[in-house]
């Protein structure tokens, strides 16, 4: 009785906590994968632009535009002498290193 | 009267071994092809390249082989013909390749199943490699690239949560359908082959194995092959080579897995390599799979993918439009690298325009 009086006198606010639990409940759910999200754009544009470079020789300038992504990244360094590439985007610091001549390039763990 | 029969013999035996081009250090060169089929051809395959916007086709390299002889070749933007490009999926096909080597050192049974090779299937316990090589592992493997990062199996094998074990990491996935039911096109399935390799060839040999089983023998200098940190070869999406390397391959499964007098790979293999997956649905991707390579052949409720192209077309694809066509009654094998942001390169239109230009002028 109560209860639906409540549901009566606060219609919105009623609907936004049921809103907010479904989204609590597919946060939850979805946890391990929107834990990882932030870090596929350093990831992948640290590890496409170690290949780009050192394995298929492409000028940087070319690698750069060729890893461009609709999410911004920050913080590019590329170490021509160690051959590493660390990039920063959405909070998240992700490091690509060329191994060798047959192993070309891979993302450090 | 003696001795001249026996010089035409030599001429005509001559002749014959003349007739079939192999590639040594370099490819041979045939006669170079010119005229409007040819322009229309560049006409597509290159248009003017805007690297700002990077839309509409983006080719990158463009090179044919027929009869064991480059005919054309011709590369745009920063790729030349010593570059080792990217080849995404094609790395696939080369798997199943490097695989059928192994496969024909009586190593593995296509009927054996996955986990006599890699353990960490136990959950999996009949899913065999013939299963694999269909893509129908039935794991639950979402192959998305760009348009739901989130849910992407792929994007996560390669870039955040997969990529220290790639093949750990799909053997993870519950399964949505019994293995060898159902197709569906993973890159986890292609890992899970990688991984198997490891054991079927022993730890020892794997580091080296595509070279020395595969690469070596073809005359191929310069692939690289990535790996994972396990050092379990990415065979979904990382192996580079360069045009004329590829088309090395192309050639081998075009004379059904011959180079030269050495039969590579079995015979049974490429026939399997070419046989539609039984379980594969009309429409259920662009093109109709066999055993880790796509073929042109109409099935059940859809015309072949590719009229333009002869039925017995097969080939090796990748994303952003990496492709590699095996056309054996024509004897064409045609390497087409690209970075094809926009989806607008078409499979058919470029087969179309290649056999308008190269085909049925050097047959025997």
């Amino acid at each position: 009785m109560n209860r639906r009086s409540f549901v009566r006198r606060r219609p919105f606010s009623t609907l936004l906590l049921i809103l907010l639990v479904a989204l609590l409940g597919w946060i939850w759910q979805e946890r391990v994968a929107l834990w990882a999200f932030p870090d596929i754009i350093s990831s992948y544009t640290a590890k496409e632009y170690c290949s780009c470079r050192y394995v298929m020789n492409n000028p940087a300038e070319y690698c750069h535009g060729y890893v461009k992504q609709w999410l911004p990244t920050s913080g590019f360094t590329d170490d021509a002498a160690s051959k590493r590439v660390t990039v920063r985007g959405m909070g998240r610091s992700n490091s690509a290193v060329w191994v060798g001549e047959r192993q070309g390039c891979r993302l450090s763990p | 009267m003696f001795k001249g029969l026996s010089l035409v013999f030599m001429l005509l035996l001559s002749l014959s071994a003349h007739a079939e081009y192999w590639p040594a250090e370099q490819w041979p060169t045939g006669p170079t092809v010119t005229g409007p089929a040819l322009q229309a051809l560049e006409t597509y395959a290159f248009p003017p390249r805007d690297e700002a916007t990077r839309k509409g086709l983006r080719t990158d390299a463009l090179l044919v082989i027929r009869d064991g002889q480059l005919i054309y070749e011709h590369y745009a933007g920063p790729t030349t013909a010593d570059t080792p490009h990217l080849t995404w999926s094609i790395s696939k096909s080369l798997m199943a390749t490097v695989l059928g080597v192994a496969y024909g050192e009586g190593l593995f049974k296509l009927t054996d199943p996955v986990l006599k090779f890699y353990p960490p299937l136990e959950k999996h316990p009949t899913m065999t490699m013939a299963d694999l090589l269909h893509w129908a592992s039935g794991l639950d493997w979402q192959e998305d690239y760009e348009y739901a990062p989130l849910k992407s199996s792929v994007v996560a094998m390669l870039y955040t949560r997969g990529h220290p074990d790639m093949a750990a990491f799909t053997a993870d996935h519950g399964e949505y359908a019994k293995p060898g039911q159902a197709f569906r096109y993973s890159s986890g399935d292609s890992n899970l082959l990688s991984a198997a390799l490891k054991n079927i060839v022993g730890p020892t040999r794997y580091p080296d194995y595509p070279w020395t089983a595969l690469f070596e023998p073809l005359g191929i200098r310069h692939a690289v092959w990535e790996s994972d940190s396990t050092g379990t070869f990415v065979a979904s999406s990382y192996a580079y080579l360069t045009a004329r390397d590829l088309a090395r391959i192309g050639l081998l499964m075009a004379r059904d897995g011959r180079w030269g007098e050495r039969q590579l790979l079995p015979k049974d293999w490429v026939a399997f390599n070419r046989e539609p997956f039984a379980r594969y649905q009309a429409n259920q991707d662009d093109a109709v799979p066999g055993g880790h390579w796509w073929l042109n052949r109409a099935v059940e409720g859809a015309a072949k993918p590719w009229p333009a192209a002869p039925d017995d077309t097969f080939a090796a694809l990748g994303h952003w439009g990496q492709a590699m066509y095996v056309i054996p009654s024509e004897s064409l094998v045609i390497v087409r690298y690209g970075d094809d942001r926009d989806g607008s390169y078409r499979h058919n239109d470029l087969l179309k325009l290649a056999l308008k230009a190269f085909a049925a002028k050097g047959q025997p």
